[in-house]
């Protein structure tokens, strides 16, 4: 297999878009395109990642009318569907095109238009990943397993509501520095959960699970540029390299897994990544999980074995996944506050750490950040794509 | 067994018994299965209040559950009762757990012992 470089990045602001789907999806493309300046190079394939546009905005087969509106002809076009982790699978269909030699050049998107129709709707369209007879019918949405899910573990290993709180005051913190995040908001332990007022300002969504502990529903795009190493070479733009993928699936209804504590495909996913880059958890300088909910932070930084299992609450109280921390976690903001927009996460996640790696991170750069790990978690744990990408300098 | 039962699946290979349904059983990868109903008491593994209610739902909130019955077989289903904690003795019983118009959805819903 060949070597793959990240030779551009570019997304839009998350949060409520007046923009269409066809026009965030180019946006963010055209961001990407022109900072990876391909000059005599086309794009010879192009793959969207998207959820909902079939269900939500009335429109299929997207990738074909991204190559449309940038007039990228004959380029090869494929859309990806995978829950959530539509972005990350979507990024690896394209690394795997160029690693085969069967592209030297692809475009990979990730969009999603969440607020084109309202929250009972955009509640149920996410919903529909869940287990038809087993779990929907009975009222089942994403929310309510986070929740079942997060009472198990805060028995089990004496998480409390203060360390779900502590996630999102440090995601919701982060955000603050990045000026494409979907919230824009600092809070404060006081407001969402001391204070007499905080049953108000955070009231319960799933118990005990509640608002400021999920993930808010948002539109936006976000895209890479892959290159073949000699292509990116010729560009002056080699130096972030495509080092490892892994994934793994896991059972459809949550109440089948032997452990429902675990988070096993995050486990395999991560071991599967970390075997193909040849690289261990100590050389990570930055990680982007899945924070859809706060829950899922704590559990995945211990899955992904960056902390033993129980103690990621720990880790997170004592600041190490803070931004100023020893391993600083969703320096974005997260799914938290960067936002949620369902088919572009996994592309939001690997343009932060692109982003990180190049020293383009602005506010909020990780100093000397060489490695970075992102984990994209679908359905309830069911499918679940994790990357690493490391800087090479030359 | 009664009409409206929520079946799980017996592999006729090996005994096992999955639920939901699956095309090859989990244990071994057989192909044949006979029903067997969800039935009898159990526990809860967990539950939560759901407030961000789903379409079709109307109350105030939600109690779903995960219970691992004294068959062994886990289930997720609705939970009708009032001071539910993990480790909680329930049994299944088979009710409305969804109305889509005029459809009544019947399904599994944990009540006290």
């Amino acid at each position: 297999m060949r070597r793959v470089m990240v030779v551009g990045a570019g997304m839009t602001r998350f949060g409520r878009s007046s923009e269409t789907l066809s026009q965030l999806m180019c946006l963010s493309s055209m961001a990407a395109l022109r900072d990876a300046h391909l000059g005599e190079y086309p794009v010879d394939g192009v793959v969207v990642a998207n959820m909902g546009a079939a269900r939500i905005n009335r429109q299929t087969a997207i990738a074909s009318a991204l190559v449309d509106r940038l007039n990228l002809f004959p380029a090869t076009a494929e859309t990806v569907e995978n829950g959530p982790a539509s972005g990350s699978s979507a990024f690896k269909v394209g690394y795997q095109a160029v690693a085969a030699g069967m592209a030297d050049v692809v475009l990979v998107t990730g969009v999603e238009k969440m607020r084109a129709v309202n929250n009972l709707e955009g509640t149920d369209f996410v919903a529909s990943m869940s287990h038809p007879e087993a779990e929907y019918i009975y009222g089942v949405t994403l929310p309510s397993l986070a929740g079942m899910f997060a009472r198990m573990v805060m028995e089990r290993y004496g998480v409390t509501r203060r360390h779900l709180a502590l996630v999102a005051i440090k995601n919701h913190a982060n955000a603050l520095r990045n000026p494409y995040a979907h919230i824009q908001q600092a809070i404060t332990l006081e407001g969402i959960l001391e204070a007499p007022e905080a049953i108000v300002n955070n009231p319960p969504i799933a118990e005990p699970l509640h608002l400021f502990d999920c993930c808010p529903v948002s539109d936006g795009a976000a895209s890479l540029v892959l290159a073949a190493e000699d292509v990116a070479e010729k560009l002056g733009k080699a130096g972030i390299v495509v080092a490892g993928i892994g994934q793994a699936t896991d059972t459809h209804a949550v109440h089948e897994r032997p452990e429902p504590t675990r988070l096993t495909a995050v486990e395999v996913a991560a071991e599967r990544a970390f075997t193909m880059a040849g690289t261990s958890r100590d050389e990570v300088d930055v990680v982007e999980l899945h924070d859809a909910f706060t829950i899922l932070e704590i559990v995945q930084s211990e899955a992904a074995g960056f902390f033993p299992q129980g103690e990621g609450h720990l880790a997170l109280e004592r600041g190490e996944t803070a931004f100023d921390g020893s391993l600083p976690i969703n320096p974005s903001g997260g799914l938290k506050a960067r936002g949620h927009p369902v088919g572009a996460t996994g592309m939001a996640q690997l343009v932060e750490l692109t982003w990180q790696l190049r020293g383009d991170a602005g506010e909020r750069q990780v100093q000397g950040a060489r490695c970075g790990f992102a984990c994209n978690f679908g359905g309830f744990g069911n499918n679940v794509v994790t990357t690493l990408l490391r800087r090479e300098d030359r | 067994m009664s009409s409206d039962a929520v079946l799980a699946s017996r592999c006729t290979a090996c005994g096992a018994v999955s639920y939901p349904q699956h095309c090859l059983c989990p244990s071994c990868g057989g192909e044949r299965f006979e029903p067997t109903p969800v039935e009898g008491e159990g526990t809860v593994v967990s539950y939560t209040d759901l407030y961000a209610l789903a379409i079709d739902f109307e109350q105030r909130f939600l109690r779903l559950a995960m219970v691992e019955l004294d068959s062994g077989v886990r289930a997720t289903g609705q939970l009708l009762h009032e001071t539910p904690a993990i480790g909680t003795r329930v049994k299944a019983t088979i009710g409305v757990v969804r109305r889509q118009g005029e459809t009544k959805i019947r399904g599994l819903q944990f009540v006290p012992v």
